[in-house]
C-alpha cells in the first residue's frame, strides 16, 4: 500500500476534526478538568478502528497499522491539541511508548506487540522517567536482574519506580527503561504483572484529562523475550533515536495549544465592542496581543513541516532540528496563550471559556520531552560545533544564500535573515574568541538566538520558493507578508541581543565597533513599513481565522 | 444492481464570513466540503451496497483539486471514482452541467440507479439531477427523504408541498436527495481514509466522454450573468450593546413600544 | 478564462467584483487565473469594456416569433381538497406587468383533471389565455406526463417566457423541460423585469452576499421559478374572462413505471405555518443547539408566532428543513421578525427583509443582518433570551 498523501492527511484529519466536534464538547472536558479524570471512554473510541483508529498511525504496515509518516502524525497531533492537551497527551504515549519498539524491536516482537496494540487497541504508556532522571537519562535507578535458569538467561526481575508517567495509571502495556547488568534496556511490561504496581494519579497544573502515574516495580519478572531488541545496552541509543521525531511532536503541541488559544481570544474580540468598534478592528490590541503570536507559529508551522518531510528521509536523526521546533513552537504557544488571557481580560481569567485551561494545559510543553533549557543546551551544542567545525562559516555560508534569495524574490525578508545570520555567525565568534561559553547561561541564550533565526530563516526560505506550508490556512502573499516581519524581527532579536550577551560578559568590547560588526543600524534600517505590514497580517488573521 | 451517485466539491458554507465593508465573500481560507446533500446520497447509496451488493460509482465535476471528495466517497465504501476535469467544462451552467454528466454516465455504461444530492449549496438551483435524467431518457425522483432498492424498483419517500408521498419506480432512475433534521454526516477512519488510497479514480476530458463541444461550458450554457451589484443598503437601525439582561430589557422595552406586548 | 483586451488601465473594479477571487493586477493589467469560471460577472463591472467572455460560435436562433408570457398555475392538493396555489396568482401578477413591457399576452397553463372550475378567479390578475390541459390523466402530479405536456405546448406555441412556481412540484418539473428545450431556467428568483427585450432574472448569487441579474440572450423561451410570496397578489381585470383554449396531450407510456403509493399530509396548526404567522422568531448558527430553540420556541409561544431558521442552522440539524427562511426556504413578511444568532447572509435576508419591525441579536457587531434590522443587539442571543423570558413574565 502507497504512503498516505496529502489528500488522505486532509481525510483523517478532516475526521478527527468531525469527531471532535460531535463527542468531546468543551463541557466535557471542562467537567474533566475539574475532576481530574482521563475521559478513558473517548481515548478508547478514538482508538477503535471503525471510528477513528488514530493510534494504527504508529504502526507500521505489516502489522495492522497505517504506517504514518511523520508529516501526518505531526499534523494529528497538532489537531489533538487543539481539541485537548491532556487528550493528546493520552493519545501521545502511546505513539511514544510504541517507540522503542520501533526502533530497536526484533521482527518477532514487533510482530507480537504491534498486532496487540493495533487489534487489541491497548493503551500504551512510555516508562522512562524517574525522579532523579528526568531530561538526562544517565541516572537511571531501576534495575533489572538476570534470571538464570540452566545457565541461560530466561528472564529478569525489574525493581524501581518511575515518574510521572502518561498513561501511567491506565495503559495495558508498558515500555520501561532499565538498567540491565549490559546497560540501560527497554522491557515490555504488561499490566497486572505481580509486583507491578501503579501509584494515584497525580494533581496537575495541567493536561487535567491525561493521566499522569508513577510506577513501582518490585522484583517483577519479565520474560527474556520481553528486552526489547534482545540485546542489552541499547536503551539510550533506542531513545535517543528518536528525539528528533517525538520533540517534533510536542512542538505541534506547542503549536496547536497556541493557535487554539490566540483563535478563540480573536473570535472574542471579533465580538467584544469597545468604543464603537469590535476590538479585534484595534490596532494596538492586535498588534500587542494576537497578531506577533500568529505570525511566530506561522513560522514554526514552516519549520516543523519542513523537518518533518526531511525526516521521512532520512528517518531518524535531526535531534537538533527537533529540539529547535520543540523550543520554539512551545514557548510561542506558551507566550500566545498566556496572552490570549489577557486578550479577553476578565473572560479570560475564568472557566467560562477554554483559554485559561489551555494556559495550564500548554505549559506541560515546555517541560515534557526535553524542558525548554535542555533543548537550549542541545541546540546550542549541535551548532557550536557546526561552528567550530567551519571556522566559523556556518552562518556566513546560510548569510550567503538568503542574499542570493533576496536578489530573486526581494518580498520575504530574505535580506534581514541574510542580516541575521551575519550576527549571529559573529556573536557566535566573539563568544569562541572571549571564550564566553563557560558561562552557562550565554550557552542557553545562545541557542535561544540559534532557534530564532534558523526558524526565521526556513520560513522565508519557504516562501521564497512559493511554498504554502501544508496545513497553512493562509495563502502565499499573506504567508509572504508574515515571512517578512517575522524575518525583520528575528534578526533585530539576534543582533540586539547579542550584544547584550557580548557586551555583558566580556566588558573589554567595543561597543561601537560591536554594533558596526552585527550591523545594527543596517538591521534596524529594514524595520521601515515593519508597522503597515503587521496590520496587513491582521487584516488577514481576522478575514481567515474563524472557528 | 449499479448506482452512479453524482457528487460535487462545494465551499464550506458555515466558514463562508462577509467582508463587513465590502459586503463582498471572503474565500481565502475557506475549506472545500462534500456537498452535504451529496453526502447523505452517497450513503444511501452505501447502504443499499450494503444490503444487496451493489457496485457504487461515484462522478464529480470539478477541477483537479475536486478529487478530494472522490477520495472521501472511496473511503466512505464506494468502489469506483469518476473525475470530468477539463477546461471545456469551465462556464457550464446547470444544463452544460447535467449535459456533461449525463455525457459521463453513459460512458460508465451500465447503471440501475443514479443518486444525486437535490441541490448544491453553493447554487441552490436543484436543476441538475432532474436535467440528468432528461438527458439520459430516465424517471427522476426528487427531494426524496429515504430510499429502499431493491431488485428492479425503487421505493422512496418523497416531500411534496405539506406532507410526504411513498412512491415505487422502475429502474434505471434517478433519485435525488435530501436528508433529515437530524442528519449527521459520517465521515471515514483513518485506515478507510488510506485504503481509499487503492482504489481507481479515472480522470475523463470532454473528449473522453465525446461529447459535443458545442454543449459544453459557455457555449452550452443559456444563461449569462448580466451584472453583478450589492444588495440595496437601507439606513441602519438602532443598535445597543451591553450586558444580556441589559439587552434583554433593552428587547422587552422595543415590544412594548412598537405594541407587541403590553 | 475570461478575455481581457488591451483597453485595460488596471483600476481594480474588476478585482473586487469576481466572486471567485480569479482576477488579479499585476503590472496595472487585470490578469485571470485558473480560478476563473466564466461566470461573467466582470464583464459589466469594466468601465472601459476591456473584459469578455470568450466567444461561443452559437448560432443565433431567430428570437422573433417566440411570444407570450407564459405562467405555470399550479393545482395544489391538501388531503382533502384541490385548489390553485397562490404563488399562481402572485406569478401572473408579475407576469401581467412583464407581458404589459413586452407587448405580449400573458398566459396562464393549468394542467389537471377537472380543473374549468379555476378558470374565472385565475383570469382576475390581467391573464389574456388559459391553455388548459383537462384529463382525469392528469387528477395527479407525474413528471413525465406534466413535462411532456408543458413541452409539447411550448413547442406549439413558442412563448418568450414560462414562469413556475419554486414548490416542489416546479422545481421538479422546470428543469425536465428547461433541459429538453435547450434553454436557461433560473431558480429561485426575487426580481424578474424587461431589458432591451430581454427577461432579466434578479438573484442572489454565488453563495455570497452579491445579487446577480441574469439572462438568456439567445434562448427562447426564457425560464425561471419564483418562491411563494415573493411577489404581491394584484388583481388587474376583475370580472374579466379569459380565453380559454384546450389542449389535449397523450400521457407518454414511460410515465407508468412510477407510481404513487401513499399520499400523507402533516397536520400544521396555524401557528407552524411561517408564512402567515404574525411573529416570526428565527434562528441561526448562534443559537448553537437544541437547548437554544427551545429557547426560541418558548420566546415565539409566548408573542404568539412561528419559529423559523436560517440555513446554517438546518444544515446543523437544528430545525426541520421546511422551517428554513430564505431565498432557497420560505419567504415570510411578518409584523415582527426576531433573528437570533443569524450572521445575514443575503440569502436570509431576501426571505425575510419585508417584514415590518425587525430585531437582531448577534454576537457580531458587524453581522449583514444589523444592515436591515430596525433594532440590532449586540449580545450572545443564547445567554439573552432567558432574561428576555423572564422579563416578559413580569
Amino acid at each position: 500500500m502507497a504512503k498516505n498523501d496529502l489528500i488522505t492527511r486532509n481525510l483523517m484529519l478532516d475526521s478527527l476534526r468531525q469527531y471532535a466536534k460531535n463527542r468531546i464538547s468543551f463541557n466535557l472536558i471542562r467537567e474533566h478538568d475539574a475532576k481530574n479524570e482521563i475521559p478513558l471512554d473517548i481515548l478508547k473510541e478514538m482508538y477503535d478502528h471503525n471510528v477513528l483508529g488514530v493510534h494504527l498511525l504508529l504502526i507500521p504496515e505489516e502489522y495492522g497499522g497505517l504506517g504514518g509518516q511523520t508529516t501526518e502524525i505531526y499534523r494529528v497531533c497538532e489537531q489533538l491539541a487543539r481539541i485537548d492537551l491532556g487528550i493528546a497527551t493520552g493519545v501521545f504515549a502511546t505513539f511514544l511508548g510504541s517507540d522503542p519498539l520501533n526502533v530497536g524491536g526484533t521482527p518477532e516482537q514487533k510482530a507480537k506487540w504491534f498486532k496487540k496494540i493495533a487489534h487489541e487497541n491497548k493503551l500504551v504508556a512510555y516508562g522512562a522517567t524517574e525522579a532523579d532522571a528526568g531530561s538526562d537519562l544517565v541516572s537511571l535507578r531501576t534495575r533489572a536482574e538476570h534470571v538464570i535458569k540452566d545457565g541461560k538467561v530466561v528472564g529478569y526481575k525489574i525493581t524501581g519506580s518511575k515518574m510521572w508517567i502518561s498513561n501511567g495509571g491506565v495503559a495495558d502495556i508498558y515500555t520501561v527503561l532499565a538498567l540491565a547488568p549490559g546497560g540501560p534496556s527497554w522491557f515490555i511490561v504488561e499490566k497486572g504483572t505481580p509486583g507491578f504496581t501503579q501509584d494515584v494519579h497525580e494533581d496537575k497544573h495541567g493536561i487535567r484529562l491525561s493521566n499522569t502515574a508513577g510506577l513501582a516495580f518490585d522484583e517483577v519478572y519479565v520474560p527474556a523475550e520481553n528486552l526489547i531488541g534482545l540485546k542489552e545496552g541499547q536503551g539510550f541509543l533506542q531513545a535517543q533515536a528518536v528525539f528528533g521525531y517525538t520533540r517534533l511532536m510536542v512542538a505541534a503541541f506547542g503549536l496547536g495549544g497556541g493557535e487554539e488559544a490566540v483563535e478563540t481570544a480573536l473570535e472574542y474580540a471579533g465580538q467584544r465592542i469597545q468604543a464603537g468598534g469590535p476590538l479585534s478592528q484595534k490596532q494596538g490590541f492586535m498588534l500587542k496581543l494576537i497578531t506577533p503570536h500568529y505570525i511566530r507559529f506561522e513560522a514554526v508551522r514552516a519549520y516543523i513541516d519542513w523537518t518533518a518531510k526531511q525526516l521521512e528521509v532520512n528517518n531518524h536523526g535531526l535531534a537538533t532540528e527537533g529540539a529547535i521546533a520543540k523550543l520554539y513552537a512551545t514557548e510561542s504557544g506558551n507566550k500566545a496563550a498566556e496572552d490570549a488571557i489577557q486578550a479577553m481580560g476578565g473572560f479570560g481569567y475564568t472557566k467560562e471559556f477554554s483559554v485559561e485551561k489551555i494556559k495550564r494545559d500548554v505549559k506541560i510543553t515546555c517541560i515534557y520531552e526535553g524542558t525548554s533549557e535542555v533543548l537550549e543546551m542541545t541546540i546550542f551544542r549541535g551548532r557550536w560545533q557546526e561552528h567550530l567545525k567551519s571556522r566559523g562559516q556556518y552562518y556566513v555560508k546560510q548569510a550567503e544564500e538568503f542574499e542570493a534569495l533576496h536578489a530573486q524574490n526581494p518580498d520575504v525578508g530574505a535580506d534581514s535573515v541574510a542580516l541575521g545570520f551575519r550576527a549571529l555567525a559573529r556573536v557566535l565568534e566573539d563568544c569562541r574568541v572571549n571564550k564566553l561559553t563557560r558561562h552557562q547561561y550565554i550557552t542557553f541564550q545562545l541557542g535561544d538566538l540559534i532557534t530564532e533565526m534558523e526558524v526565521a530563516a526556513v520560513f522565508t526560505r519557504q516562501c521564497a520558493n512559493k511554498l504554502v506550508t501544508e496545513g497553512s490556512r493562509f495563502d502565499l502573499a499573506s504567508l509572504c507578508t508574515m515571512a517578512r516581519v517575522n524575518a525583520r524581527q528575528s534578526a533585530f532579536k539576534v543582533a540586539s541581543e547579542g550584544m547584550r550577551l557580548v557586551l555583558g560578559t566580556c566588558p573589554a568590547i567595543n561597543t561601537t565597533e560591536l554594533a558596526q560588526a552585527v550591523n545594527l543600524v543596517a538591521i534596524e534600517d529594514k524595520m521601515r513599513g515593519l508597522i503597515e505590514d503587521m496590520d496587513v497580517v491582521s487584516a488577514k488573521l481576522r478575514d481567515t481565522l474563524k472557528k | 444492481m449499479n448506482i452512479i451517485v453524482c457528487i460535487k466539491q462545494v465551499p464550506d458554507s458555515s466558514q463562508v464570513k462577509v467582508d463587513p465593508k465590502t459586503g463582498t465573500l471572503i474565500r481565502a481560507g475557506v475549506p472545500s466540503i462534500l456537498n452535504p446533500y451529496d453526502h447523505y446520497a452517497l450513503e444511501k447509496a452505501l447502504e443499499i451496497k450494503a444490503k444487496t451488493g451493489a457496485k457504487v460509482t461515484v462522478l464529480s465535476m470539478g477541477p483537479n483539486q475536486a478529487v478530494a471528495v472522490l477520495r472521501l466517497a472511496l473511503a466512505l465504501g464506494a468502489d469506483e471514482g469518476v473525475l470530468l476535469s477539463d477546461r471545456a467544462f469551465a462556464g457550464s451552467d446547470t444544463w452544460a452541467t447535467s449535459y456533461a454528466l449525463a455525457t459521463a454516465i453513459r460512458k460508465i455504461g451500465a447503471y440501475d440507479l443514479i443518486l444525486c444530492g437535490q441541490m448544491a449549496i453553493d447554487g441552490d438551483t436543484a436543476q441538475t439531477g432532474p436535467g440528468i435524467a432528461r438527458h439520459l431518457d430516465i424517471p427522476q425522483l426528487t427531494f426524496c427523504e429515504r430510499i429502499d432498492a431493491n431488485n428492479n424498483q425503487v421505493i422512496v419517500k418523497k416531500l411534496i408541498e405539506g406532507g410526504h408521498q411513498i412512491v415505487q419506480a422502475q429502474m434505471p432512475v434517478l433519485v435525488t436527495m435530501t436528508f433529515p433534521a437530524d442528519y449527521a454526516p459520517k465521515y471515514p477512519s483513518f485506515l478507510a481514509a488510506h485504503k481509499a488510497q487503492d482504489k481507481q479514480i479515472f480522470t475523463w476530458t470532454a473528449a473522453d466522454i465525446q461529447a459535443d463541444v458545442h454543449k459544453l461550458g459557455l457555449e452550452g450554457s443559456p444563461t449569462r450573468v448580466d451584472r453583478i451589484f450589492p444588495p440595496p443598503a437601507r439606513p441602519k437601525g438602532e443598535m445597543f450593546s451591553g450586558s444580556a439582561m441589559e439587552l434583554a430589557n433593552k428587547f422587552v422595552e422595543i415590544l412594548k413600544k412598537e405594541s407587541i406586548v403590553k | 478564462m475570461i478575455q481581457i483586451s488591451e483597453k485595460c488601465v488596471g483600476c481594480g473594479k474588476c478585482v473586487s467584483a469576481c466572486p471567485f477571487g480569479a482576477l488579479s493586477l499585476s503590472n496595472r493589467k487585470a490578469v485571470a487565473s485558473a480560478a476563473c469560471t466564466l461566470c461573467g460577472s466582470c464583464v459589466s463591472v469594466c468601465p472601459m469594456g476591456a473584459l469578455s467572455l470568450p466567444a461561443t460560435g452559437a448560432v443565433k436562433k431567430d428570437l422573433s416569433s417566440y411570444k407570450g408570457v407564459w405562467v405555470f398555475v399550479e393545482i395544489g392538493n391538501n388531503g382533502r381538497t384541490s385548489f390553485v396555489r397562490p404563488v399562481g396568482y402572485e406569478l401572473l401578477s408579475k407576469g401581467r406587468e412583464l407581458a404589459t413591457q413586452l407587448g405580449e399576452e400573458l398566459c396562464a397553463v393549468i394542467i389537471g383533471s377537472n380543473i374549468s372550475g379555476y378558470f374565472a378567479e385565475i383570469s382576475q390578475y390581467g391573464t389574456d389565455k388559459i391553455y388548459a390541459v383537462d384529463s382525469p390523466a392528469y387528477q395527479q402530479y407525474n413528471t413525465l406526463a406534466y413535462a411532456n405536456a408543458m413541452i409539447t405546448l411550448i413547442r406549439k406555441y413558442n412563448p418568450s417566457v414560462v414562469l413556475f412556481p419554486s414548490t416542489y412540484v416546479g422545481r421538479d418539473l422546470s428543469p425536465r423541460i428547461s433541459s429538453e428545450l435547450f434553454v436557461g431556467l433560473t431558480a429561485d428568483c426575487t426580481g424578474l423585469s424587461v431589458k432591451q427585450g430581454n427577461l432579466i432574472q434578479t438573484r442572489p448569487a454565488f453563495g455570497g452576499n452579491i445579487m446577480a441579474d441574469i439572462k438568456c440572450p439567445d434562448y427562447r423561451p426564457q425560464m425561471a421559478t419564483v418562491r411563494p410570496n415573493v411577489f404581491k397578489k394584484v388583481v388587474t381585470t376583475p370580472g374579466r374572462m379569459a380565453a380559454v383554449v384546450n389542449e389535449t396531450v397523450s400521457v407518454p407510456v414511460k410515465a407508468g413505471t412510477v407510481r404513487v403509493l401513499e399520499t400523507h399530509f402533516d397536520p400544521v396548526s396555524a401557528k407552524d405555518k411561517l408564512d402567515e404567522a404574525p411573529v416570526v422568531i428565527a434562528g441561526g448558527r448562534g443559537m448553537k443547539d437544541k437547548a437554544g430553540f427551545d429557547l426560541l420556541e418558548n420566546l415565539a409561544a409566548r408573542l404568539g408566532g412561528a419559529v423559523g431558521a436560517s440555513r446554517a442552522a438546518i444544515d446543523l440539524g437544528l430545525k426541520e428543513k421546511e422551517k428554513q427562511i430564505g431565498q432557497s426556504g420560505v419567504t415570510v413578511a411578518s409584523k415582527l421578525y426576531v433573528a437570533c444568532g443569524i450572521s445575514g447572509a443575503v440569502q436570509h435576508i431576501v426571505g425575510m427583509e419585508h417584514s415590518e419591525v425587525i430585531i437582531g441579536i448577534n454576537k457580531d457587531a458587524n453581522a449583514p443582518i444589523f444592515n436591515v434590522c430596525k433594532y440590532g443587539l449586540v449580545g450572545d442571543a443564547k445567554q439573552i433570551l432567558p432574561y428576555i423570558l423572564e422579563g416578559l413574565e413580569k
